[in-house]
């Protein structure tokens, strides 16, 4: 059994310890779970270990010999691969290209493709999944690329397979699919290092789990001693420090009769048939369904981003936060300020743009929310998820919508800017805002929402209120079979 | 955040260089009018860049800028002379050339806008094809010749006069020190541009397209919008410039003009600190560029250095610029 350990890791960002003194001991044949809110240390220990980073002091050791991962390649030599949240794939090269990219086998120095195609197929065949090497990786759905992704790492035989969080993008199908596959590694001897915030993913996974909590160990469980305490719950507590309240506030039964959002028979660009849903001000509205079943795309059909056929369409300021911080959501790399006034800027004086209210506006969002943030002037790639999620929710509540559509509204983002999140949200349809939610989250669905709509393949499916929101029912109607309570 | 020198690199590399310039030749250099004249010299080329910076900042290019500037140029110097041969007063005929010039930058820049914008056309290919076009019209419009100016007071004024500062002598005492039209000009429009970039609303939106285009539209920001006015502001600098570049001449020559100023330009705005790859970049930068490019090819000549070999001065310039700049490695 090969050993993989950071001894005494220190890193020291200008004003914080990112990470501080930080002992942990990764085996071969194991699935140790690394978990903890965001800014905790995760990333950056990941970092470490993937190569990316050196730290402050402190040292990495193989086999009991310290080794210097300065580099992504000195990392991957020494055994250590990792399959980043944001997948790095080449969508117009095809999956053989990508599981080999930059240690392409030649002959003569020209690539050799034949055995590029038995790799492929090789690592493919491992994990047991079922791709034409010679398919270009932009068709292939999310799931199918993270599995690439996957391959990739057991194609350059890494000994040790960093997931960050591999199924924040994943439906939950193939979530199961890949929990298998995590399985399957461990069996062949490959130790996981699994990092997700999902806790009853870790839960039935891990060996081992270790809590980062502010840059420190905070604890560490071995499932072989210590498996009742390796429970939601407690690992939770553990992660924040703190007794959690319950995660949802309490839902509100009564709501007013205006509807700040209608669609009516609405037929929009792509989809096979009319939709017609109501969201009344208040009221906080669930959108369920598989990942590619449509719930973004009639998002972004409210907002007027996707071509509307035929259909009657009636939103009341409405607002939408976007589940790709990265992509559509933020512009990561201006400053804090700038971002929370950006849908809003004409309300930012008339001729020239007021900065002085931009920086007092963006503080007024920073308290209100509690966005962990040195300053308004603060580059908005320098935080973490959570506080850029939160970003983005200033962002849009900056514009002053009736209706918010929140997508994915806590993806990636930690336990406890999860329940702020949540507590927002709760306030935000107590003063009157209309909210609908789309998310793959079960607990999500029923514990925040007051109704849920469930969609299927472009298609409204049914709706599901109070008693009958219930993860079964949902995934009935999501994956289509008992289609009951149809609206 | 940015290092000190990764931020203010352009400046400090500038004021070395000047610093070491009026060491090494301190009668040369330092004369009034040689540093009058670095400034003088670059203006068409600096206005350029200054128009160039927000397309750069946008996320665009713009290679239309050295071609345009002598058709632009061509086409106002042609109905200047119709005018005066129609007899409108000289002064008259050259403000109508002069505002004509500025229109027709402002329409070529907003024609090469809406390819880019509503055409989805990559801006490299819509200028590249801007710029062979305008040379070509301005080949045909001169029948490979060159356009002279029949204004003989008000029109090379323009060009090559200015302000007499009286108590500032150069040439041994016998003159007075002028500081051209064309600086001043100059200096106004980087106030304007920097207003612009720096305190308007279409100033943000212009970072923000360039720095995550999707985020912007998703924002509501109007994006076409956006792209076609930067082009705009790019042509209406452009014109700007060809006022100043014909008229220093008083004539525009049809395959000469302006060549490759659309290099010097974008150089400029990459020694001054402005991102390539947009979201990023400052006008008073681009005008230190320009400044550098200038002091530059000063000392060179000073040196003795053949013209020749200028160009190699200037890449090893541009290459530690962009060296010095260069944004760190994200995985």
């Amino acid at each position: 059994m090969a050993r993989l350990a950071v001894r005494n890791l220190t890193m020291q960002f200008p004003g914080v310890w990112a990470l501080d003194d930080v002992s942990v001991e990764f085996a071969t044949g194991e699935i140790h779970a690394l978990i903890g809110e965001n800014g905790a240390g995760k990333s950056t220990l990941l970092k470490v270990l993937s190569g990316i980073q050196l730290p402050t002091s402190g040292e990495v050791q193989i086999e009991g010999k310290t080794v210097a991962l300065h580099s992504v390649k000195a990392a991957e030599h020494h055994g250590v691969a990792m399959v980043h949240q944001e997948l790095n794939l080449i969508d117009t090269l095809t999956v053989a290209e990508n599981i080999c990219l930059g240690s392409e086998p030649n002959r003569i120095g020209l690539i050799d493709r034949s055995t590029m195609r038995s790799i492929a197929q090789e690592a493919l065949a491992q994990l047991g999944a079922p791709i034409d090497p010679w398919t270009p990786v932009g068709d292939l759905p999310l799931a199918s690329k993270q599995m690439i992704e996957i391959a990739k790492a057991v194609a350059q035989r890494a000994k040790f397979l960093i997931l960050d969080e591999p199924t924040a993008v994943l439906a939950e199908a193939e979530t199961i699919a890949l929990m298998r596959l995590v399985h399957k590694l461990k069996d062949e001897g490959v130790g996981v290092i699994y990092v997700s915030h999902r806790l009853d993913e870790v839960c039935a996974l891990a060996d081992r789990v270790t809590v980062l909590r502010d840059g420190k160990v905070a604890a560490e469980l071995d499932g072989a001693g210590q498996r009742d305490q390796i429970e939601p719950h407690n690992l939770a507590n553990l992660m924040v420090g703190r007794e959690l309240e319950d995660l949802f506030p309490p839902k509100i039964t009564s709501h007013p009769d205006e509807v700040v959002l209608e669609l009516d028979a609405v037929v929009l660009d792509g989809f096979p048939a009319p939709i017609s849903l109501k969201v009344h001000a208040g009221e906080i509205v669930g959108l369920g369904g598989l990942i590619g079943s449509g719930r973004t795309e009639i998002a972004e059909g409210v907002i007027g981003m996707r071509h509307k056929v035929s259909g009657r369409l009636t939103a009341k300021d409405p607002a939408y936060v976007s589940e790709d911080r990265k992509g559509t959501g933020l512009h990561l790399s201006l400053e804090l300020k700038e971002n929370t006034s950006m849908a809003n800027l004409n309300n930012y004086g008339t001729l020239t743009v007021d900065e002085g209210k931009q920086v007092s506006a963006a503080e007024a969002w920073i308290g209100k929310l509690g966005i962990r943030a040195p300053g308004p002037r603060v580059a908005v790639q320098s935080l973490s998820g959570g506080n850029q999620q939160k970003v983005s929710l200033a962002k849009w509540l900056d514009t002053n919508p009736r209706l918010l559509i929140l997508d994915e509204p806590t993806r990636g983002v930690d336990i406890g800017a999860k329940s702020e999140i949540y507590q927002l949200v709760h306030e935000l349809a107590a003063n009157g805002m209309g909210c609908l939610v789309i998310s793959s989250e079960m607990n999500e669905l029923i514990g925040l929402c007051d109704r849920v709509l469930v969609l299927r393949e472009r298609r409204l499916m049914g709706e599901l209120r109070g008693e009958d929101v219930t993860e079964s029912n949902i995934m009935m109607l999501a994956a289509g079979v008992g289609a009951s309570g149809v609206a | 955040m940015k290092g000190f020198l990764s931020k203010y690199g352009v400046l400090v590399a500038f004021l070395v260089l000047c610093i070491i310039s009026a060491a090494w030749k301190p009668d040369l250099f330092l004369k009034p009018e040689n540093l009058r004249n670095i400034i003088n010299q670059n203006v068409p080329v600096g206005i350029l860049a200054i128009g160039m910076t927000f397309v750069i900042i946008k996320g665009g290019i713009d290679l239309s800028v050295g071609s345009m500037i002598a058709f632009v140029g061509g086409l106002g110097l042609t109905l200047l002379n119709r005018q005066m041969a129609n007899g409108t007063p000289e002064l008259t005929a050259a403000m109508i050339a002069a505002g004509a010039m500025i229109g027709l930058g402002g329409l070529a820049g907003f024609v090469q806008g809406l390819i880019v914008a509503y055409g989805r056309v990559t801006p490299f290919v819509t200028t590249l094809i801007g710029m062979l076009a305008f040379r070509s019209m301005t080949l045909a419009l001169a029948n490979g010749g060159e356009v002279r100016s029949s204004s003989t007071e008000v029109w090379p004024a323009w060009g090559s006069d200015g302000i007499h500062i009286p108590w500032i002598k150069i040439a041994d005492g016998r003159m007075d020190l002028v500081i051209t039209y064309a600086i001043i000009a100059f200096f106004v429009v980087i106030g304007i541009a920097s207003f612009i970039l720096n305190k308007t609303r279409y100033g943000r939106y212009v970072i923000a397209v360039g720095a995550n285009e999707r985020a912007a539209r998703y924002s509501a920001i109007p994006v076409e919008r956006i792209k076609i006015l930067t082009y705009t502001i790019s042509g209406i600098a452009v014109g700007i410039g060809a006022i100043f570049l014909s008229g220093r001449m008083n004539s525009v020559a049809s395959g000469s003009q302006g060549l490759f100023f659309e290099l010097d330009a974008i150089a400029a705005v990459v020694i001054g600190g402005t991102s390539l790859r947009g979201g990023y970049g400052r006008i008073w930068g681009t005008f230190v560029g320009v400044l550098l490019l200038g002091v530059i090819n000063n000392m060179l000549i000073f040196a003795g250095v053949g013209s020749h070999w200028q160009g190699v001065v200037k890449g090893m310039v541009i290459l530690l610029a962009v060296l010095l700049q260069r944004e760190r490695r994200d995985v």
